[in-house]
């Protein structure tokens, strides 16, 4: 290890937007306690430029959390053609329903497609079990 | 022996596109190959790895005496929550009905937090809406909100949306249709509609791009604060004006966005009132539309409703603010797992009371549960009927037989034992 | 979009020095049949071995996706991208002629004469011959190509 785990991991705050991917729906229905659903779901898809500013390589681990939680997921690049910076994407699923705040406003709706959290690296953590994420 | 069953098809549940044409192999009672189903839907029929063990208190157990214990706990409880419903027969739903009415429970499903709004504004007329088979026969503006079927519902386009052809759409969909795909990202569906056909705007703003649309169809500047290209609006109202037959599928990025529906009203109206359009919300779970239209019929209220001397409604009967206030003292969870698919913050509680689930599979829910009861994977080891996204009833056929009940046998048990 | 790598894409990534190590003449030599998947990229022994070629190789290894079954066409299937949406099913021409109720109706194919057809959720090709990119009047239709969502056909 070099000199760079004294120094703090640059901490990023970003907007979360989740959505729906077949692959890993499929995934669920064969096993909710499956490697490949954790393969597909513990990931948080940014901007190459918040990688960059995020000092980590694509496939690293990285915190995210907010007032509502913390896991650890892989970060990957988004690879949409359109940058976003600011903004990353997470499938629907347990490891992105830890971080979604139950501050509804009385409505009974949570605001799954729109959470703020801060993402840094995790220094090579392992990725949260489905059931270490309580 | 592999037996095909030729042209004897089968209902997919994997999603409430309920797709009806499903043939099947079989070798002794298991699926070997699903023919024509998606990916996700192959993946449902055949069943998980992991199926639920029946139990109470982590010990495995028979039936009869999980039953019992899971009426014992419905019974003591003072205000018990009864939800899931999105992925049981109709038939299943109207015996959870029954058991929330005789004991005075929460009632909701997953549309709660899902397509609720938009179905009870159909229901209630509010909203224009059509069928599927009616998209594929005449739609020839098809615009995707918020939506992504290419991941949520594979073969929405191939079976009814874009590329069949259909009586008054004979050409094909190069020259018979245009797909237009509204999102806050180039998803999957957006690769399909093309540059010209996908338009991208910032999250949370789609009530604003509505009231852009709106000014565009009235022939004023669309103006957004998030300087959206006039000319594309433009370019965007004009396809619309010309439809002779459009429909909108609402996705979840469209429902999540809006605070209420009255920006999506008001679009609709000016758009029937320049053309014809139509609505139909991508509901996810293959019968969640079913259990608004049953709980509708029953109380007048698509969900979020509690039992008592008289049916309460409202956001505060919500399975999120249920949860939150901590205002249920048991929980009946029905083919549905809120400890994966609700934020953690709201379900964690559910762990602090008396918890069971009814459900094929192993879920994170039922890791968590007093009492744990299998039953019958619907459509494939248990029939019914389940409501479309678009509100039509579809028949669902047995394909194999199993030792274990379906939901709905299990509900009625239950119900009995109370 | 990358529906379809192009020669000269992939001579672009090549290291263009023409050194015959792979035992070809030239780099385009060598591109046109990587695109045929005649040779793998790790044939190009320099672009393996050479640290300022890595991008590129790291790059070239993206678009020559592995062979999976190649059809007489040339056609693709990369199960690992198919999600059996059925978009090419119905939108493929010799499907549509051969089974216009069916298949070019959005629904199971009840013809055996069609090409396309989704079994356990993956796209498999049959009757490969009457695929409008073979035999003596072919043309280049790219129907199946542009209608899929996660670009799991290829034709090579």
């Amino acid at each position: 290890m070099g000199f760079g785990q004294f120094l703090a991991a640059p901490e990023i705050k970003l907007k979360l937007i989740t959505y729906r991917d077949v692959f890993q729906d499929s995934a669920k229905e064969s096993s909710r306690f499956g490697e490949e659903y954790e393969k597909l779901s513990a990931v948080i898809r940014l901007d190459p430029k918040d990688i960059s500013k995020l000092a980590i390589k694509e496939g690293d681990t990285v915190f995210v959390k907010n007032g509502s939680g913390k896991v650890i997921v892989k970060a990957m690049k988004s690879g949409y053609e359109e940058p976003h910076p600011g903004i990353a994407y997470m499938v629907n699923g347990p490891w992105s329903n830890a971080l979604v705040p139950d501050d509804t406003g009385g409505t009974g709706v949570p605001k799954f497609k729109d959470i703020e959290a801060t993402v840094q690296s995790a220094k090579g953590g392992k990725v949260t079990g489905i059931l270490d994420i309580f | 022996m592999v037996v095909c069953l030729s042209n004897n098809y089968y209902v997919c549940t994997g999603c409430a596109l309920l797709c009806d044409d499903i043939e099947v192999e079989l070798e002794g009672s298991s699926l070997v190959k699903v023919h024509s189903a998606c990916r996700k839907g192959v993946a449902r029929m055949k069943g998980c790895e992991t199926p639920l063990e029946c139990a109470v208190n982590g010990k495995s157990t028979d039936t009869d005496t999980a039953i019992k214990e899971a009426a014992r706990i419905l019974s003591n409880a003072e205000n018990p929550l009864i939800f899931g419903h999105g992925n049981s027969s109709s038939q299943a739903q109207r015996k959870a009905i029954a058991i929330a009415r005789k004991t005075g429970a929460y009632l909701d499903d997953t549309s709660s937090f899902c397509q609720g709004p938009i179905i009870e504004a159909i229901l209630q007329g509010k909203l224009r809406t059509c069928t599927l088979d009616e998209v594929k026969d005449r739609a020839d503006v098809i615009v995707f909100w918020g939506a992504d079927p290419s991941s949520s519902h594979p073969r929405h386009m191939s079976r009814y949306s874009y590329f069949p052809r259909g009586k008054e759409r004979q050409r094909g969909w190069e020259e018979d249709r245009t797909a237009i795909c509204i999102d806050v990202r180039k998803s999957d569906t957006a690769e399909i509609c093309g540059n010209n056909g996908t338009y991208i705007i910032p999250p949370g703003e789609d009530a604003e791009f509505m009231d852009a649309l709106v000014s565009g169809l009235s022939n004023k500047v669309p103006k957004t604060s998030f300087d959206f290209d006039k000319k594309r609006i433009l370019e965007l109202t004009n396809i619309l004006k010309k439809a002779k037959f459009g429909v909108i599928f609402a996705g979840l990025g469209l429902v999540y966005s809006l605070k209420d529906l009255e920006p999506l009203f008001a679009l609709m109206d000016k758009l029937n009132s320049v053309s014809s359009f139509h609505l139909i919300p991508m509901v996810g779970q293959y019968n969640m539309r079913g259990s608004n239209h049953n709980i509708f019929e029953e109380t007048g209220y698509v969900n979020r409703v509690k039992f008592g001397t008289e049916v309460l409604h409202g956001p505060e009967y919500s399975v999120v603010e249920a949860l939150k206030e901590k205002a249920v003292d048991a929980a009946l969870i029905i083919g549905s797992d809120p400890l994966s698919s609700l934020p953690l913050s709201v379900a964690r509680y559910l762990t602090e009371i008396p918890l069971i689930t009814i459900d094929p599979c192993q879920t994170l829910t039922s890791s968590k549960s007093d009492v744990t009861i299998p039953c019958a994977l619907a459509g494939v080891e248990s029939g019914g009927t389940a409501i479309r996204m678009d509100g039509v009833e579809v028949e669902m056929k047995k394909i194999i037989e199993t030792d274990r009940l379906s939901d709905e046998e299990i509900l009625t048990r239950i119900l009995e034992a109370l | 979009m990358l529906t379809m790598a192009s020669v000269m894409e992939i001579y672009q990534l090549l290291p263009k020095t023409n050194c015959k190590e792979c035992g070809k003449s030239t780099c385009m030599a060598f591109a046109v049949d990587l695109l045929a998947r005649k040779v793998k990229v790790e044939d190009c022994l320099p672009l393996v071995r050479e640290e300022k070629y890595r991008a590129n190789y790291q790059k070239l290894s993206e678009i020559i996706t592995p062979v999976g079954d190649v059809t007489e066409t040339g056609l693709i299937v990369h199960e690992d991208k198919c999600i059996g949406c059925g978009n090419c099913v119905v939108a493929c021409p010799v499907n549509v002629a051969a089974d216009p109720f069916g298949a070019g109706s959005g629904k199971a194919p009840t013809s055996d004469k069609v090409i396309l057809k989704v079994e356990d959720g993956i796209v498999r090709a049959k009757n490969v011959e009457e695929c409008r990119r073979f035999g003596e009047n072919k043309i280049l239709c790219v129907a199946c190509i542009d209608t899929c969502p996660t670009k799991a056909i290829e034709f090579v």
